[in-house]
């Protein structure tokens, strides 16, 4: 038997060159960028910078011109540029629509895409980015078939909204020619596209939340009431501690289905499981670093100035995104119900839950 | 990004997945065989010498300790699955518990290499079994003012004072105290504490039940009078028992057992919900959420252990979650139960028990006040 800790567990951590880059690339934004606003438009300049730095097709293959990088630093990278509030559509561009036109076989141009699931009727509901988008890829089911088609920005109607973090996500309305022109693509794609906008989701949020207790940690250390920094009263520790708490565990569930993600290219049948736990957690997570941060922050935390808000509001409107938290819960109540007693552990460990009777 | 509270994680190999399903395997059969019942908070209320010393027969105790002192020689990794599995099962694991988690690595690190020969092979076999004697009557969270005293005599040291809480007293062979061998100096108060390795069977020493709420025995008072402590019996230095103590935390914090202590109740209403027996809600799905996490979690804190890495604070925020969320489990099934609604022997009994036994979840080894307030040094607030 192996006693060499290295064949016995592999270590799942992003490139720390790439890392390091974006740590610095997102901190001379955070620097420059103007004082926070309501609503929220996408920054062009920045989508150029990550453009020229190969960053908004770090996981396309390379010879359709993207970075060849896997999920496990493109985590990374939508972790970092949500702790800088960058509003920059990396998930809808890259992990999501890029990788479906590259499933589908379509040519991509490089444009800025955004990416949805239209209803039978063409609709779709909630698609971020779409106005700022050059063209929006679909993902639509039309009897028992997937189909991806990109379809020019011209060509579909779109209705302006605005989410709870006051980004774009508008009501998108296509022509059902378009779609029905669309490439027929595996099963296979169609499931895991919701899995993967789930994940990608929970990698935002995390990064979001982990700016969040930076900008916790920072204010109680600097802000003094009765005569000390109020990080000193144990009754702002324990708040402190259960927000880093809470986001550590959320962080534990998302590595974990990156790494189950990584390691079988999304082939895993114990994905489900692993993103659920993830979206789960995280999801539950947000209630307590939004509740929580702003409490310590006091009045200056509520302000449109602060940037605190840049950051609860993407947290809370994302987790909402690809399966509400309940959706999420149910489904896990679901595997782990039928895993029953005697194969709850094995679908906690494993993500696989086929019960043993007939 | 911050500086990580808690390691990155890592992913099972092949190699440690066989190890689990082999403990498994096994596991499984001895539920088929009626060898025990499972239950909750087995590894403090189920204890079962029989039992104990099989696993050793295995080769699943003193995994870490190495093979001259009759151990393994293997890795926090395997032993980090091994445990997993016994608790998961609900196995009576109470015996070897405290010795193999945590007396066998103090050793290690601080026993002389006599004491290493006379003790490392026994708690290996799971023959030789171990409380801890640290809480006393007035000291519980504040243990640098414990009061047990040593006295210097010829030959040794005399103990004189009393240790409560004592998990398995009644059952143990010896137990590590804490004791001011150095009056108490105010100004530098983790000064002058020492760690004793007591004989329970010596003269002086008694052992009186104290009965927990639900009317079980299982942990004790332990009187010292006057107890004679051989010389080659002091564990590591006279007057760094602070430090001794304090530096085994993250080994007695972060592990599976703070996680899983309610785990046969969470399996049993899985089955429950299936069985239309319990009305199907989205709080398990939740409960299994978080335990999957923490099960990811306390295991980057093992490959830190293994690494020797420093992981208190890790380890502090593995057992606030973990004995958080095992006890909301008893909580949560609790609020889904109905009483005059339908019998259910099963349930019933493990509900019972994981209520009872709740509340010291989130006070023994340190409760989750104190335990904040180490995750707020962690995070530099203190
Ligand atoms: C099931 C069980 C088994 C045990 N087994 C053992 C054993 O084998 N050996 C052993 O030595 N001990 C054992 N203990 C004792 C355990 O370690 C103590 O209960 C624990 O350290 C707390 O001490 P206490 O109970 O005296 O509570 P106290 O320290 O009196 O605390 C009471 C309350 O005050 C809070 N509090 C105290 N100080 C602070 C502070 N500075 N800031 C904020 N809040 C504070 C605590 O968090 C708690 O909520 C066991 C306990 C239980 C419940």
């Amino acid at each position: 038997m192996a006693t060499d800790p290295r064949e016995l567990a592999a270590p799942t951590t992003p490139d720390p060159d790439l890392v390091a880059v974006l740590t610095e690339l997102f901190a001379d934004y955070r620097a420059t960028r103007a004082t926070p606003t309501a609503v929220v438009d996408l920054d062009r300049g920045l989508w150029q910078r990550l453009e020229e730095l190969g960053l908004t097709r770090l996981t396309g293959s390379e010879s359709a011109g993207g970075s060849g990088g896997g999920w496990v630093d493109a985590a990374a990278l939508l972790g970092l540029a949500a702790a800088a509030a960058a509003p920059v559509p990396l998930a809808e561009h890259d992990v999501l629509g890029g990788w479906l036109l590259e499933a589908a076989g379509l040519p991509n141009d490089g444009g800025l895409r955004t990416v949805c699931r239209p209803d039978p009727s063409g609709v779709a509901l909630n698609v971020t980015w779409a106005r700022d988008a050059s063209s929006v890829v679909a993902l639509w089911e039309d009897r028992d078939q997937w189909r991806v088609a990109d379809v020019p920005i011209d060509r579909v109607g779109v209705e302006e909204r605005r989410n709870l973090a006051g980004e774009p996500s508008d009501t998108v309305e296509f022509d059902l020619d378009d779609l029905e022109a669309g490439i027929v693509v595996d099963h296979a794609i169609g499931e895991q596209f919701h899995l993967r906008g789930a994940l990608a989701r929970s990698a935002q949020v995390v990064g979001a939340m982990e700016r969040v207790v930076d900008v916790v940690l920072a204010h109680v250390r600097e802000r003094e009431q009765f005569g000390r920094p109020i990080g000193r009263f144990q009754a702002v520790q324990h708040l402190v501690s259960d927000i880093a708490c809470e986001t550590a565990l959320a962080r534990a569930a998302t590595d974990a289905a990156l790494a189950r993600a990584a390691a079988s290219d999304w082939t895993d049948p114990g994905m489900l499981f692993a993103v659920g736990v993830a979206k789960s957690c995280v999801g539950h997570a947000a209630s307590v670093v939004v509740r929580g941060s702003h409490q310590v922050l006091g009045a200056i935390g509520t302000t449109l100035e602060h940037e605190l808000h840049t950051l609860t509001r993407p947290i809370l409107a994302r987790r909402s995104e690809y399966g509400s938290l309940q959706d999420w819960d149910e489904t896990l109540t679901a595997l782990a119900s039928s895993a029953g007693h005697d194969r709850l552990w094995t679908l906690i460990t494993t993500g696989r839950a086929k019960t043993q009777r007939p | 990004m911050s500086a990580r509270l808690v390691p990155p994680g890592a992913r099972e190999l092949p190699a440690l997945t066989e190890l689990r399903l082999e403990v498994r395997a096994f596991l499984a059969q001895q539920v088929a065989a009626g060898a025990f019942v499972p239950h909750v908070d087995t590894w403090l209320t189920r204890w079962n010498r029989d039992f104990t010393r099989e696993l050793g027969r295995r080769g699943w105790l003193g995994m870490v300790v190495p093979t001259e002192y009759g151990g393994q020689g293997r890795t926090y990794l395997e032993r980090f699955v091994v445990t997993e599995e016994l608790l998961v099962v609900g196995a009576p694991v109470a015996a070897h518990w405290i010795a193999e988690r945590q007396i066998g690595p103090s050793l290690l690190r601080y026993g002389t290499e006599e004491q290493k020969q006379a003790f490392l092979p026994g708690i290996s076999r799971g023959e030789v079994v171990f409380g801890i004697g640290m809480s006393e009557p007035d000291s519980g969270s504040d243990l640098a003012s414990v009061r047990t005293r040593a006295e210097r005599v010829d030959g040794g040291w005399r103990l004189t004072g009393t240790k409560v809480w004592t998990s398995g007293a009644h059952e143990a062979d010896a137990f590590f105290a804490l004791a001011r061998s150095a009056p108490l100096d105010p100004a530098h108060r983790h000064e002058g504490m020492s760690q004793f390795i007591v004989d329970l069977r010596a003269p002086g020493v008694t052992i009186r039940p104290i009965i927990s709420m639900g009317g079980d025995h299982h942990f004790n008072e332990v009187h010292l009078d006057g107890v004679l402590i051989p010389g080659d019996r002091v564990l590591g230095e006279i007057g760094e028992g602070w430090s001794q103590v304090t530096s085994e935390l993250a080994h007695e914090r972060s592990g599976p057992e703070r996680v899983l202590s309610t785990f046969q109740l969470l399996a049993a209403a899985a089955q429950a919900m299936d069985d239309g027996r319990l009305p199907t809600d989205p709080g398990l799905g939740r409960h299994v959420a978080r335990v999957a996490a923490l099960h990811h979690m306390s295991f980057a804190v093992s490959t830190a252990l293994e690494n020797h890495e420093d992981a208190d604070t890790a380890a502090a925020v593995v057992k606030v979650l973990g004995t958080t969320g095992e006890g909301d489990i008893a909580d949560y099934v609790d609020t889904l139960t109905a009483t005059g609604w339908a019998l259910d022997e099963e349930l019933d009994t493990l509900l019972h028990a994981a209520i009872l036994q709740r509340p010291g979840f989130t006070l023994r080894g340190g409760t989750n006040e104190i335990l904040r307030g180490v995750i707020a040094r962690g995070l530099g607030m203190r």
